[in-house]
């Protein structure tokens, strides 16, 4: 099954995916996103790797574009904002075209789907903070916004986190 | 109790793509409080630019369907002109829940009904 797991910062929806994860299969693939630039980065990265360290989940590294293999078992995208950011923002600061990146990701979450016995992805709640945004960080809202709505119409079931507690919006969940 | 439905969600949460399932057309539905349109886009936009007054109420009364940004989560701002626009966007909110007969918040394209009040006769 695919599940979309969505929630606002430091809500629990990464340790609750992870533990969805576990249950849906003993074999693991962690999908990373986060780039490692900056001690707060790496802070949330050693957080993450020893929140994972017992659920066995080897992990890929994604540079803003999900692999296209098949996988067995359970795989964790966590998170669809760090994807977006990689895919839409290039190291020198330029933007790629927000419209054709968002049909990009669009599809390679389609073939994530269709390629994997399970997948659960984690979205972020972002998009409620108003409009006194960077045009660059309102771009990556809406353009997250429309992902996670498109990901979320493909999903069996989408989840939102909120302090912890997991509350289903579409569809039903095995534990 | 007026019969009307508000919408709101976060930005890209799909409140217009809600809006046409149910049943209105892209041509029904406007950012501008004077037109026609019997849906109302971007409530928050419109009170950005400070183009609700005191009269202003018994038009949004009479639409259908009001569509409006939630703005109010995360940091509230140092600036003192968007602290305020906040406050106004929740506050109209609000007073627009407690009149309308449906309240629907979207997440990730997924309508939860907040409120729903049975119409009258049905």
């Amino acid at each position: 099954m695919n599940v979309l797991v969505t929630g606002g910062s430091a809500s629990g929806k990464s340790l609750y995916a992870e533990q969805l994860a576990c249950h849906l299969s003993p074999t693991r693939i962690y999908l990373a996103t986060m780039s490692p630039e900056g001690h707060e980065a790496q802070r949330r990265i050693a957080r993450h790797r020893a929140q994972r360290a017992d659920g066995g989940f080897a992990t890929i590294e994604c540079n803003g574009t999900l692999p296209r293999c098949r996988f067995d078992g359970v795989v964790l995208l966590d998170d669809l904002g760090n994807l977006v950011a990689q895919a839409l923002f290039a190291q020198d600061g330029a933007m790629a075209d927000p419209s054709s990146v968002l049909d990009r990701l669009d599809r390679e979450v389609a073939g994530l789907f269709g390629h994997a016995d399970h997948v659960v992805v984690v979205g972020n709640e972002v998009g409620a903070e108003g409009r006194s945004l960077y045009a660059g960080t309102r771009t990556w809202v809406e353009l997250m916004g429309s992902l996670a709505c498109k990901t979320a119409a493909r999903a069996d079931a989408v989840v939102e986190v909120t302090a912890g507690i997991p509350c289903l919006l579409k569809g039903a969940l095995p534990c | 109790m007026v019969v009307l439905i508000l919408v709101i969600g976060g930005i890209a949460s799909g409140k217009r793509s809600y809006v046409r399932s149910l049943g209105y057309g892209d041509h029904e539905m406007s950012g501008e409080l004077g037109a026609p349109a019997p849906v109302l886009l971007d409530l928050d936009e419109l009170l950005r630019a400070g183009a609700l007054d005191s009269d202003s109420w018994q038009t949004l009364q009479r639409k259908q369907v009001i569509c409006c940004c939630e703005v109010g989560q995360g940091v509230v701002p140092l600036d003192g002109n968007e602290r305020a626009w906040r406050e106004l966007v929740g506050r109209t909110c609000s007073r627009l829940a407690t009149e309308a007969s449906c309240v629907i918040r979207m997440v990730c394209g997924i309508p939860t009904v907040l409120k729903q009040t049975r119409s009258e006769g049905a």
